[in-house]
């Protein structure tokens, strides 16, 4: 009886009090992980909503921008082997650093990153607090796949966009092993971009961040919604965002002084700042991982003298010499000082690392052209020019009025009386020299299916035709897993 | 596909190896047949009509006394039987002719016939043989008899090698099916142990340790790959190494899914139960043992490298091409030729020059390195000596035991760089209150001091393919990989010093001033409850708590070529090239500065683990009408372990100026910058709960049935309640033959059981992210001003991750033939792991992409046995002999995960879908290019080429080797003795397995390097590519050839088919002669109860080994950092009690 009695009492005392009691007592992490429980903690993990890889060397080395200048070594096969894929426009076989499929991870990890605060937001209970946090997700979200669309899908066509394939336009974390997705198409993407971006800006707030040159800031935003709209080619908006994300509209100050500063420092310190916080031209910067300063001074496929001598001596319409510095670290590898490395090591004295570049995502540059354009394309050409020439004017050796543009040296140049058709080609003439070495040109061409034509050093010739196929970068073919298709070769 | 000639020699290979085996058995049951006697004539009780009365007696242990408690008494008439109490005392009804049968676990039964005595006293004696022990899992102390698993229990006693003082390297060729790699012999380095081979592929496949019913936790997880890595940390690598071997009673090695039941999802890899000595009743036993132990100094006889002569007349070719310049003083390293290069220049100091620059002058400089033949082994280790004194007091009453045990070990280094001392305690007491209540009690402690050469972890670096260790010092490593033309001391008697890292640099002058000190103190405090309701019902509770704190403190002081390297800055070459120079990245054309300009370095890393145990148990036995033999256990369980990690770097510690630190602020900030924390503190929280019951039934002593169940709940794959518990569960039978009635016409088969498991067990895979895993970090920015706090998002949360498991099926047959002369266990196993975590490529769209998952699957199977036999059995002299065999063979069967070509190609080697856990691939060599010698690959796309890219995925060129794991592996121990003097012969075997030879050529050698002779057959024109693989050497020609497309044709050739040697060998790992007084002796001495002494030769011969090895050791990995070989030792040990 006794016996009974006790075995019971043990039972009962098992049973109550550890099963219950175990799961909490479980429930306790395994190690000193983050949990995003405070609005702080939700913004440093957007600290890593930015894709962390370099778009630039893969659409740069595609365009016309780049020739062979028949030697050279970017300093690893692999790199070697992206580069000359690239210039071939073959589907790249490297698959680390700088590739199409680094870039595309790097997205989606954004991606996710905004996903979870997203999800952590919604989760919590004082959301108001979060009101900044949950703008900043939703702009980087959009940012993501903008590029994403933009670099794997055709490029937006308003005829075609609701037919034409997207890229899984994602909204909540993935919690299983393999979960399906839909491309859906280019017209659904924008309209989800459209939708996140327009959610997420009203509610930015610069205060909330500790290094705001490496988040959505407004005027980051607006320059965001101005490259939207451009590409939408809506551009009443590009305009109205355009102009927002220039405090009080004032260019000039904002523009970088490559005829002023930059002319009267070294070559090697003008690298260094390019990208730095305190540039005002940068409106949004980005840490990514990147050996784009290898390639740029040493790959076989890069900037060669001739196209030196194209894009970066004469200064087309008005005439002058550009200001833009330029030299070599290897004979005949000519470089712009605009990209330079950040070598962190394995080891504090390691002699192997990781590389990083810093990459401005939003210039102001970028914005002045977009609005330009627009004023272009809605008859207002004098608005045009008088940006125009505020860009000029920090560009041009010893600039001085009469290196001004006007109607008359527009129609001269290019033989036309069409000012408007003028313009936009002035534009994209000056946006082809400036943008060098920050990739996008590549987005020009696609914008006005130019076609792309690589000479080799032995006289073959590549071309990338306006409808060519290869013009979609091609999508991992691991996405095959998550039912989505690649895009067809 | 084509079988390739390496295959051709593997199926060889194979044969060869198992047809000694096979002769061996026949030999065996050859003997054994001839000295087969017949039988003694078996005698039935009888039977008659007297009353029965009730009659009393004890129940003792034959070897030392003490009463038996719990022994079961059985009237074999009635069939009524009892249990004796604390005391040894019974009670039970008999009548003269009755027959009463005693039993206990682990004795040998007894059957008296009773005649009418008041009282009987029975002493029971330890069984021999394999099938009369007990089975300790940990949970339970099993009869062998009704053991439906497969385990191997070994006594300390029998498996002691004199002089080796870590428990788990005393297991190998013990057990069959436990492999045992010494990859290092350093104190407190784990071997590396498998139970029957892997069974995950990125786990740790390491065997649970437990110690007295508590599982061991590690101080920290070093997983079975990390162990040859000779980093600090291997140095706590071992878990049993606070242990005192002399307290050991027995080792069990539990191997299948029966036997490892009750540990259910932490024993994937098998369990090592280790149960010490426990005090017994009498008067106190003092035992003392001494080891004095000399380790031997390595020699170059057994190398394969240049002397000093030789070692010159190639650094001469290498002059006369080039290479070797004056601007090797422009070198971060220099030898001989620097060392004359600099001796030519302008002196300063003293207004001349040191050399002239003539012929004949700068030839006398040279001769006198080329004579030196300097022998770095002799200088850099020592004949030590390690002393090992270790005391023990037994005894206690009926009601009180305890047992008392210290020991203290001392070595005093085999290399001038380390020393160890050790000290243990071990106390313990049990209680017994009354016939219900035992309590008991446990206090054990260790404390480590140890000093080892200063290093870091090493890093692997894919680029070069290598692995890459800074500041490396290990005495071993330096004495293989330097020139013997270097000297130590110059022609005046002074430490002469070369250049390393731009700074002075003399190896006795590092091993001085640059050291770790290690110090690990490990408490634990274990107390036990028994409650015996009544003789069918027990509780049982065990709690342990652990404590352990170890440091690390890297000494690095400012004498250090370490610390100094960071003050090198004599001309404008070193500011250029020196890397641990600072360079402001805001002037990046402003001179680098140097950072360190006071002082050394004090680097702490503290490891600490604080673990509760806490186990609650029912256990019911009954038998029912002598046939029905039935128990059950209900238990549960909860385990805490909180581990902590914390190092910092101590900048510009001085340590000859009063230990004042002198920092620089930059030093800080150039740390900062490169993104690097200087002081670093992470935590671990293991929560694990469970609940097992498990269910024992025997029918007549001859069908048994054992079914265990268990639920275990764990924290570590995430807080997310999805993953945290799961059910394992293993049945099994077992057939006694021999109580079979048929089998009474075989009187010469002793036992004959025949056994079969299956069951689930599982381990915890390597992810956590059940839940999403985030972690803090700082972004990889150039400014310090722009650099924020980041959160990354490392792992998304995988809903569907769970443990990996493993299914395994076990048959065993046990004999014991000829009056258990020839006793034997045979078992047949096969285990299919599922679940198994794997790193896959997934789309990427999820964020995440590639994911670690539950997704790969493994099979293995294996056969072992276990040979014991007394060959010779006289009056005076005997031989008895073990052998130990084991096979396994795994098989990855879906993995899809993608390695890299250097994954595959370490000396570790990797895992691919197809091929065994850890196999060996190499790159394929395409012969030496005509034209300059250089050697020539298959790359990753196909081509001939000189450079292969490492860090491709592509993999398909590589040529599959076989697997670094043996697949065969065990042990043949012989017992020779005459009188009271005894020899043992142990040798250990493994085979079946590939090794990387030593990385030996590189793509630049400096005038430090020592090269192998191999060098003499190199490539030396053109045409000399027909009869020799052995490369040309690097000069300026071959650097200017491969260096400008970024290949690496002599890193490649060090992964190539042709740098790769058969694993297996033969050793003779120990022999010891023993001689042990005789009673009549220690009777007249009066003072000893026991006396032996013991002299032993350990690691002396290795037998066979592939001649492409040259010297290296087939089980060590020459890893640098803290890593060393096993070594040979000579033992004396002397063994008292009184």
């Amino acid at each position: 009886m006794n016996t009974k009695r006790i075995y019971g009492l043990v039972f009962l005392v098992a049973g109550l009090a550890f099963l219950p009691s175990c799961n909490k007592y479980l429930e306790k992490e395994p190690d000193n992980r983050a949990s995003l429980n405070t609005p702080q903690k939700v913004s440093q993990l957007l600290a890593t909503a930015y894709p962390g890889a370099n778009y630039v060397p893969m659409i740069e080395t595609y365009s016309d921008n780049v020739g062979d200048i028949g030697s050279g070594d970017a300093g690893s096969a692999d790199l070697n082997t992206l580069n000359a894929d690239l210039f071939f426009f073959k589907d790249s076989r490297a698959i680390n650093e700088d590739s199409p499929e680094f870039y595309w991870f790097a997205c989606y990890h954004a991606i996710a990153a905004c996903n979870e605060a997203l999800s952590a937001i919604s989760e919590a209970s004082n959301q108001d607090e979060y009101a900044s946090q949950k703008a900043e997700a939703l702009v980087a979200r959009a940012y993501a796949h903008f590029m994403l669309v933009n670099v794997f899908a055709k490029f937006y066509d308003p005829a075609t966009a609701s037919t034409d394939p997207g890229i899984p336009y994602v909204t909540e974390p993935e919690r299983n092993f393999i979960k399906q997705y839909s491309r859906g198409t280019v017209a659904s993407v924008y309209d989800m971009i459209e939708k996140d971006l327009l959610e997420g800006l009203p509610f930015l707030n610069d205060k909330s961040y500790s290094v705001p040159k490496y988040h959505f800031t407004k005027a980051a935003a607006y320059a965001f919604a101005s490259r939207f709209y451009l590409y939408k080619k809506d551009y009443n908006k590009v305009i109205q965002y355009g102009l927002q994300a220039v405090p009080n509209n004032d260019f000039l100050s904002n523009l970088r002084p490559w005829n002023t500063v930059y002319s009267s420092i070294g070559l090697n310190e003008i690298a260094p700042r390019y990208a730095k916080a305190t540039e005002n031209a940068n409106l949004l910067l980005c840490e990514t991982a990147s050996y784009w300063f290898r390639t740029v001074i040493a790959a076989r496929y890069a900037v060669t003298p001739a196209v030196r001598d194209e894009l970066l001596r004469d200064v087309p319409v008005v005439g002058g010499q550009w200001a833009f510095a330029t030299g070599f670290y290897v004979e005949n590898h000519i470089i712009v000082p605009k990209v330079n490395e950040y070598f962190v090591r394995v080891s504090v004295n390691a002699d192997i690392g990781n590389g990083f570049v810093m990459v401005p995502l939003f210039t102001v540059e970028e914005v002045l052209f977009n609005v330009a354009e627009a004023y272009s394309y809605l008859g207002q050409s004098n608005e045009a020019m008088a940006l125009l020439n505020t860009y000029l004017s920090t560009r041009i050796v010893s600039y001085n009025s009469s290196y001004n543009l006007t109607a008359a040296k527009i129609s001269a140049f290019y033989g036309t009386s069409d000012i408007q058709q003028g313009l936009i080609k002035t534009i994209l003439d000056y946006r082809h020299s400036e943008f060098i070495h920050e990739g996008l040109r590549w987005f020009d061409i696609l914008r006005y299916k130019i076609p792309v034509v690589h000479t080799t050093s032995g006289g073959e010739i590549n071309t990338l035709s306006a409808d060519d196929p290869r013009r979609l970068f091609q999508i991992p073919a691991t996405a095959k897993q998550s039912g989505v298709e690649q895009n067809p070769r | 596909m084509l079988l390739s000639p390496s295959d051709y020699r593997k199926i060889c290979a194979k044969n060869i190896v198992w047809l000694p085996f096979f002769l061996l058995f026949i030999v065996f049951i050859f003997i054994f047949s001839n000295s087969y006697a017949s039988p003694d004539k078996f005698q039935a009780p009888v039977q008659d009509t007297i009353p029965a009365k009730r009659i009393t007696g004890r129940v003792f242990n034959l070897e030392d006394s003490t009463p038996l408690t719990g022994a079961s008494v059985v009237n074999l008439r009635t069939g009524r039987g009892t249990t004796t109490s604390s005391t040894g005392i019974f009670f039970i009804e008999a009548k003269p002719g009755d027959s009463i049968r005693f039993s206990f676990a682990g004795k040998v039964a007894q059957t008296l016939a009773y005649t009418g005595e008041a009282s009987l006293s029975v002493e029971l004696s330890r069984s021999e043989g394999l099938l009369g022990g007990v089975v300790i899992t940990g949970f339970q102390n099993l009869d062998k008899k009704k053991f439906t698993g497969a385990a191997t229990s070994l006594k300390a006693d029998d498996i002691k090698i004199p002089g080796v003082v870590d428990v788990s390297k005393m297991l190998e060729g013990r057990a069959a099916g436990v492999s045992v790699q010494n990859v290092s012999g350093t104190f407190g380095a784990a071997p590396k142990v498998h139970v029957r081979g892997a069974t995950s592929i990125n786990g740790e496949n390491k065997p649970l340790w437990v110690v007295d019913g508590v599982v061991l936790e590690d101080i920290i997880n070093i997983s079975n790959d990390q162990l040859s890595s000779g980093d600090p940390t291997t140095l706590l690598g071992s878990s049993v190494a606070g242990l005192n071997s002399n307290d050991i009673e027995t080792i069990d090695i539990l191997k299948d899914a029966s036997a490892t039941a009750l540990y259910g999802a932490r024993a994937m890899n098998g369990v090592v139960v280790i149960t010490t000595k426990k005090g017994r009743s009498g008067k106190p036993v003092v035992s003392f043992t001494a080891n004095f132990t000399s380790q031997l100094k390595p020699t170059y006889n057994y190398y394969n490298i240049m002397n000093s002569a030789q070692q010159m007349s190639v650094l001469g070719e290498l002059e006369r091409k080039g290479y070797l310049n004056y601007n090797v003083l422009d070198r971060p390293d220099y030898g001989v030729y620097g060392q004359m290069y600099k001796a030519l220049d302008y002196s300063t100091t003293t207004g001349t020059f040191s050399l002239q620059n003539t012929p004949e002058a700068r030839k006398n400089f040279l001769l006198r390195y080329a004579e030196a033949n300097t022998d770095w082994f002799d200088l850099l280790f020592n004949n030590s000596l390690i002393q090992e004194y270790s005391l023990s007091v037994s005894g206690g009453t009926d009601k009180s035991q305890s047992f008392f045990s210290t020991s203290f070990y001392h070595d005093n280094g085999w290399t001038i760089a380390d020393k160890v001392n050790r000290y243990t305690l071990n106390f313990r007491n049990n209680y017994t209150f009354n016939d219900k209540l035992s309590v008991g009690f446990m206090t054990v402690g260790s404390v480590r001091q140890q000093r080892a050469p200063g290093t870091v972890s090493r890093t692997s670096d894919p680029v070069f393919g290598q692995f890459y260790r800074e500041f490396d010092i290990n005495p071993f490593s330096y004495a293989l990989n330097t020139n013997r033309a270097l000297t130590a001391y110059d022609s005046t008697g002074n430490l002469e010093y070369f250049r390393r890292n731009f700074a002075p640099f003399n190896i006795i002058n590092e091993l001085a001033n640059n050291y770790i000190d290690l110090n690990v103190i490990d408490l634990k405090l274990q107390g036990e409850l028994n409650y015996r309701f009544n003789k069918h019902l027990r509780f049982e509770f065990i709690g342990a708590l652990r404590y352990v704190k170890s440091s690390m403190e890297h000494q690095i002081t400012e004498n250090s070529n370490q610390a100094n390297a960071y003050r090198a800055n004599d001309n404008a070459t070193m500011n250029q090239n020196n890397k641990y120079l600072y360079r402001d990245p805001d002037h990046p054309d402003d001179p680098a500065v140097v950072v360190l300009p006071y002082g050394g370095f004090y680097n702490r890393t503290e490891n600490s683990l604080v673990n509760f145990d806490v186990r609650n148990s029912l256990s019911y036995t009954n038998n029912f009408a002598d046939k029905h033999d039935v128990s059950f256990l209900l238990g549960q369980q909860v385990k805490y372990a909180d581990r902590q990690n914390f190092s910092n770097t101590g900048y510009g510690y001085q340590y000859d100026n009063g230990g004042v630190p002198f920092i620089d602020y930059r030093i800080l900030k150039q740390t900062i910058e490169a993104n690097f924390p200087y002081y670093d503190m992470t935590k671990f929280y293991d929560r694990f709960a469970a609940f097992y019951f498990n269910a024992q039934y025997t029918y007549d002593r001859k069908y048994n049935l054992y079914g265990t169940v268990r639920y275990d709940g764990s924290n570590v794959l995430g807080a997310s309640s999805k993953a945290r518990w799961l059910p394992t569960w293993s049945f099994g039978g077992a057939w006694n033959i021999d109580q079979e009635k048929f089998m009474e016409k075989f009187p010469q088969i002793d036992y004959l059981k025949l056994r079969a498991s299956y069951g689930i067990t599982a381990s915890l895979g390597p992810a956590t992210n059940a839940d999403v895993v985030l972690k803090s970090s700082t972004s990889n920015r150039p400014y310090a001003d722009e650099r924020e706090s980041v959160i990354n998002l490392i792992n998304l949360a995988n809903d569907d991750l769970t443990w990996e498991k493993n299914y395994q099926a076990n048959v065993g047959i046990d004999f014991g033939l000829f009056k258990n002369r020839l006793s034997a266990s045979v078992d047949v196993y096969s285990r299919r792991s599922f679940d198994l975590i794997s790193r896959i490529k997934t789309s990427g769209i999820g964020g995440e992409a590639y994911k670690v998952a539950n997704y790969a699957d493994m099979k293995s199977h294996g056969i072992e046995f276990l040979l014991n036999g007394q060959i010779l059995k006289q009056k005076n002299y005997g031989w008895r002999a073990t052998l130990t065999f084991g096979y396994n063979e795994t098989k990855i069967t879906n993995a899809q995960n993608v390695p890299l070509i250097f994954d595959l190609v370490k000396p570790e080697g990797g895992n691919r879908e197809g091929y065994p856990v850890n196999s060996l691939f190499s790159i394929r060599f395409n012969g030496l290019e005509h034209n300059t010698g250089i050697p020539q690959f298959i790359d990753e796309n196909g081509n001939v080429s000189k450079g292969v890219f490492l860090q491709d995925d592509k993999i398909d060129y590589l040529v599959y080797e076989g697997p670094v794991d043996p697949p065969f592996t065990g042990g043949f121990s012989n017992t020779f003795n005459y009188k009271n003097l005894s020899l043992n012969v142990f040798i250990t075997y493994q085979a079946g397995n590939k090794i990387r030879l030593y990385p030996a050529f590189r793509s630049a050698y400096v005038d430090l390097d020592a090269m192998p002779k191999e060098f003499l057959d190199r490539w030396e024109m053109p045409g000399d590519e027909k009869i020799t693989n052995i490369p040309a050497i690097s000069d300026s020609y071959y650097s200017y050839v491969t260096g400008a497309n970024g290949s690496y044709p002599y890193n490649n050739y060090n992964y190539s088919t042709v740098r790769v040697a058969d694993g297996s060998f033969v050793r003779l790992k120990t022999v010891s002669v023993t001689y042990q007084f005789s009673n009549e002796a220690l009777t007249r001495m009066k003072v000893f109860k026991n006396f032996s002494i013991t002299a032993a030769l350990a690691n002396f011969w290795l037998i066979y080994a592939d001649k492409k090895l040259e010297g290296q050791d087939p089980e060590f990995f020459n890893a640098g950092g803290v890593a060393q070989p096993i070594q040979k030792q000579v033992t004396l040990s002397l063994k008292v009690s009184l």
